[in-house]
């Protein structure tokens, strides 16, 4: 019998998407290779064919092909083999393909789709235990599987020589303590949950496969150092500022998501297979974007910088766009209003304008809504879908929207801000009740393009609009 | 061992407690809806979950409990909501409801801390020793726990004041073991709208439900077709009421129920807070849960007289009319509106509306956009009576976006239209002077053509509807703006 305990599973091991060419969705061998030497100096291990790998798509070759290649690019690293199948005879059968192909050890999930008890649970993981000569890493991953693995069983098996470790991406720290509680003489546990990595560490975890580790995987070899020196607030500011992708990628689209954030950083691995989409399913636009913004934060990205200003100069003239001139305004007697908060990437302007329908403001208001400025589109203002403000106020950002994250800070924050705050003005009287019935109004919203705390946002838009609106209506 | 009275079938209304607008038992409204409910019930449910009892303290609800009693004057059965989650309190409740002269208590599972099977056992026990028939109570959804079969079964059969268990978990096997183990013995009630057919013909003896509130009538009608084996008749009205009662099963029971019955005329307040108006009940529900309930086989909401006034003209029409609906309707220059229908997310359905005249703001801007930019700019003029413009909140890509918008949200734009002049709320009299730019959202991964159709219909119907009555009014823009969720505030 070999030595398992040859093989450490303590360490930074990213779970490999596999890249798929456009059109033929053949898996693509040279992006594959592309990102192992991207990743590679960073990194512990390879774990190919895991969940991040969309491993249900793959079939046995390709399976196994993964694995002759990362084993070609591993320089000595050791791979760990997705070897998971809802039957047994599939399991062992692609365990075997993984020790001939070069494998150090096996990842392998819960049997999942049919769903077998605890004898049969303990049975399809003896079995694979007992044909291979490999480590075997026992993994548990509830949100798709539908089953946990339960302690009991993983107790059991964690007295077979090569079952060495749990991968635990199910993010319920008091499963992951109960195991370590039971078997934490006898295996290591592996965190599989990108957003839980330092309470876990913390918790006695001996290291983690993480679909993020191919992204920022330096962020995770500080935080396992960190933990281990027992620099604990050091640890945690690091996992910080990853908390928000590793919710994206554990929450938000996965593998897909992941694929995404490697296209952003130049590493084109392709879409995914279908029926998954590589945006505009599970992942969203939104979300895509917000993607971008995180890894600018982390600094993986240079940050694009633009030209803009805030509107300067007379009140009475900012409002040409709408096709309302200052004479215009003194003559039919509207009112404007202004307002300035916050501060660097949350500081906001408003610029506000009000009057009757029936009147110049009203043709304004009614010509916005008849076409579409790219980028710019013009929005009612709402305190939420069905409760529209009154007066009836139209929002629009006066700098062009480039993505959808951009859009979303003024149609989320921005627009409920505002909306608060023209209630609020409502009910204390600054807006009467007749100008509720017969006024309407127009908000030019320039909101920095990196905007990127909605909290702050909120915050901003909520104090400039209090004084646009005081200032407009203050008679 | 329990037994099965002849009196325990049939139709219950859960009944609604009614508040006023200080937030008290509003006993004069809770007797005109038992008197308006009475000729088409076989029996009243008082504080029930549809009656809030979680939310009415100890003395209110031996009020609400006596009020019923009094008001139904031996007419029909009383069940009496007594659970809580001690047996303690339950046993007061239970001998109180036994003293006021109820027919029956209705006892929930104890909820909140959960006892083990054995310890809820022991509390029925406790109970059966007032002398007083029972109803067990099955609602996992809000008390948390599930009796099993077996449980029942026990209870069911070894108790000898159980009477019948009333079941709303909508677990259908559920109901089937219960029929396999126990009928005949005790009564089964269903306590689930939306499987009520399905429950009857399995073999359950009636019905305690939420929308009885609402459409006992209707219910009666499924409930005697099932009886006579006519269940083609009870597949039809079921699946006529199937659209409502999912609005009230599936979003917040009480709450919905209440304005369902405000829109009908009957005075009844809202549901005690934390529940609210546009929480639970979402809004949109709220605009569906109305045309629901003016269904021809519905009929809770009927035409009424109502008066355009134009400033020197008058347009009279008649509109399905609910408690905001003003009887006279000005300041015609420019009305706004909105709508919203999801889901799901990628179809939802957003249009900003404005309804006016043709020679006010609202037609100029039409006639100039078509002049000016015209289809290049993506508006579109939909319809000629009234003069309607369709235009996409979002510039326009690809085929599929340009089909999903141009075909389907344009169609569900259309037939709310149409609907709107069938219904009256844009009468026929006004076609030729109105005018309105329907700006409509439909998000650029949207794929499911038939749900961005329906949705925009929805949406649309909603905005013509919320723009002519003057929506959301004062009142609702204060009192929800502290809570208002906006759902694109928050960070992913």
């Amino acid at each position: 019998m070999r030595d398992y305990a040859r093989f450490d599973p303590r360490g930074v091991f990213p779970a490999l998407i596999t890249p798929f060419q456009r059109k033929t969705e053949e898996v693509d061998e040279e992006a594959f290779r592309r990102l192992i030497r991207h990743v590679l100096p960073h990194v512990d291990g390879l774990v190919t064919s895991g969940t991040t790998g969309e491993f249900p798509y793959l079939s046995r070759a390709e399976k196994r092909r993964l694995v002759e290649i990362a084993r070609e690019e591993a320089g000595g690293k050791p791979v760990i083999a997705g070897a998971g199948a809802s039957s047994t005879r599939e399991a062992v059968a692609l365990a075997r393909d993984a020790q001939e192909a070069g494998a150090a050890a096996l990842l392998v999930v819960t049997p999942f789709f049919l769903h077998p008890s605890e004898k049969g649970l303990y049975q399809h993981f003896y079995e694979l235990a007992q044909a291979v000569d490999l480590p075997i890493i026992l993994y548990n991953i509830p949100q798709v599987m539908d089953q946990v693995l339960p302690r009991t069983v993983i107790e059991d098996l964690a007295d077979l020589p090569n079952v060495v470790a749990l991968k635990d991406s199910s993010g319920d720290l008091p499963y992951t303590m109960e195991v370590l509680e039971y078997c934490g003489d006898r295996l290591d546990v592996l965190i599989g949950h990108d957003e839980i990595v330092v309470p876990a560490l913390a918790g006695g975890c001996a290291g983690m496969i993480l679909a993020s580790a191919q992204v920022y995987p330096q962020v995770w070899q500080k935080v396992l150092r960190l933990v281990r020196e027992g620099r604990l607030e050091e640890a945690r500011a690091e996992q910080r500022q990853v908390q928000k992708l590793s919710r994206i990628f554990c929450r938000y689209g996965g593998g897909v998501a992941v694929k995404q954030a490697l296209a952003l950083l130049g590493l084109d691995m392709g879409p995914p297979r279908r029926p998954l989409k590589a945006v505009g399913g599970a992942l969203i636009h939104e979300t895509r974007a917000e993607i971008r913004l995180e890894l600018e934060k982390l600094g993986l990205l240079p940050a694009e910088e633009e030209e803009w200003a805030y509107p300067s100069g007379p009140l009475e003239e900012r409002f040409g766009l709408l096709g309302l001139a200052p004479e215009a305004i003194a003559t039919h007697g509207l009112w404007v209003g202004s307002g300035t908060a916050g501060e660097g990437l949350h500081r906001v302007q408003l610029d506000l304008i009000a009057g009757p329908k029936d009147g110049p403001l009203g043709e304004a208001y009614a010509w916005q809504l008849t076409y579409p400025q790219h980028g710019r589109e013009a929005l009612t203002t709402i305190l939420e879908p069905g409760l529209t403000v009154r007066p009836a106020t139209l929002l629009l950002p006066t700098l062009e929207q480039k993505d959808l994250r951009q859009a979303n800070m003024i149609y989320g924050p921005t627009q409920s801000a505002l909306a608060r705050a023209i209630v609020e003005a409502l009910e204390e009287g600054t807006i009467s009740p007749l100008a509720m019935e017969e006024a309407c109004m127009i908000v030019l919203a320039t909101v920095h393009p990196r905007a990127l705390d909605r909290h702050a946002l909120y915050q901003s838009v909520y104090q400039a609009a209090r004084a646009a609106i005081a200032q407009a209506f203050r008679r | 061992m329990g037994y099965k009275p002849d009196w325990f079938r049939g139709i219950y209304p859960a009944l609604v407690t009614p508040f006023d607008r200080r937030d008290r038992f509003d006993e004069a409204a809770y007797r005109e809806l038992i008197r308006f409910l009475l000729p088409h019930v076989d029996g009243v449910l008082a504080a029930g979950t549809t009656g809030e009892f979680s939310y009415l303290d100890r003395e209110e609800r031996k009020r609400v409990i006596e009020v019923t009693v009094d008001e139904v004057a031996g007419h029909v059965p009383v069940l009496a909501g007594t659970g809580a989650p001690s047996t303690r309190e339950t046993l007061e409740l239970t001998a109180f409801a036994r003293d006021v002269g109820a027919t029956a208590a209705l006892v929930v599972a104890p909820y909140y801390l959960k006892p083990s099977f054995n310890e809820v056992y022991d509390h029925y026990r406790a109970l059966d020793a007032l002398d007083f028939p029972l109803v067990l109570y099955n609602i996992p959804q809000c008390a948390g726990t599930h009796y099993r079969w077996w449980t029942a079964e026990g209870m069911l059969l070894d108790l000898e004041n159980v009477i019948g268990i009333k079941d709303s978990s909508g677990d259908v096997p559920f109901i089937e073991s219960l029929v396999e183990k126990v009928y005949g013995q005790v009564a089964l009630f269903v306590g689930c709208d939306e499987i009520v057919t399905a429950a009857l013909a399995a073999g359950c003896d009636g019905a305690i439900l939420a929308s009885a509130n609402l459409v006992p009538d209707v219910w009666q009608r499924i409930y005697h077709a099932v009886q006579r084996g006519d269940l083609e008749t009870a597949r039809y009205f079921q699946g006529r009421l199937q659209k409502l009662i999912r609005i009230i099963v599936n979003q917040g029971s009480t709450q919905a129920v209440k304005e369902g019955l405000e829109m009908m005329g009957l005075r009844v307040g809202h549901s005690r807070h934390p529940i609210m108006p546009g929480g639970a009940f979402r809004r949109e529900d709220r605009e569906e849960l109305r045309l629901q309930l003016e269904l021809p086989e519905v009929g809770k909401i009927l035409p009424r007289p109502v008066v355009y006034d134009l400033g020197g003209r008058e347009v009279h029409t008649q509109v399905p009319a609910i408690h905001q609906t003003p009887r006279r309707i000005s300041g015609w220059a420019m009305k706004v509106g909105e709508g919203f229908a999801g889901p799901p997310f990628q179809e939802i359905a957003h249009v900003d509306l404005l309804i006016g005249l043709r020679d006010g703001p609202v037609g100029r801007a039409i006639e100039r956009a078509l002049q000016e930019h015209g289809p290049q700019r993506g508006c579109v003029l939909l319809e000629e009576r009234p003069r309607t413009l369709l235009v996409p909140t979002v510039t326009i890509r690809t085929e599929r976006q340009r089909h999903l918008f141009y075909e389907r949200a344009a169609a569900g734009v259309r037939m709310a239209l149409q609907a709107s002049i069938e219904d009256g709320f844009l009468p026929q009299a006004l076609l030729d002077d109105l005018a309105l730019i329907a700006n409509a959202f439909v998000h650029p991964a949207a794929s499911i053509g038939k749900r961005v159709e329906l949705n925009n219909y929805k949406a649309m119907r909603q905005a013509i509807r919320k723009a002519i009555e003057g929506r959301p009014t004062y009142e609702e823009l204060v009192s929800e703006c502290a809570a208002a969720r906006h759902p694109f505030r928050y960070a992913p």
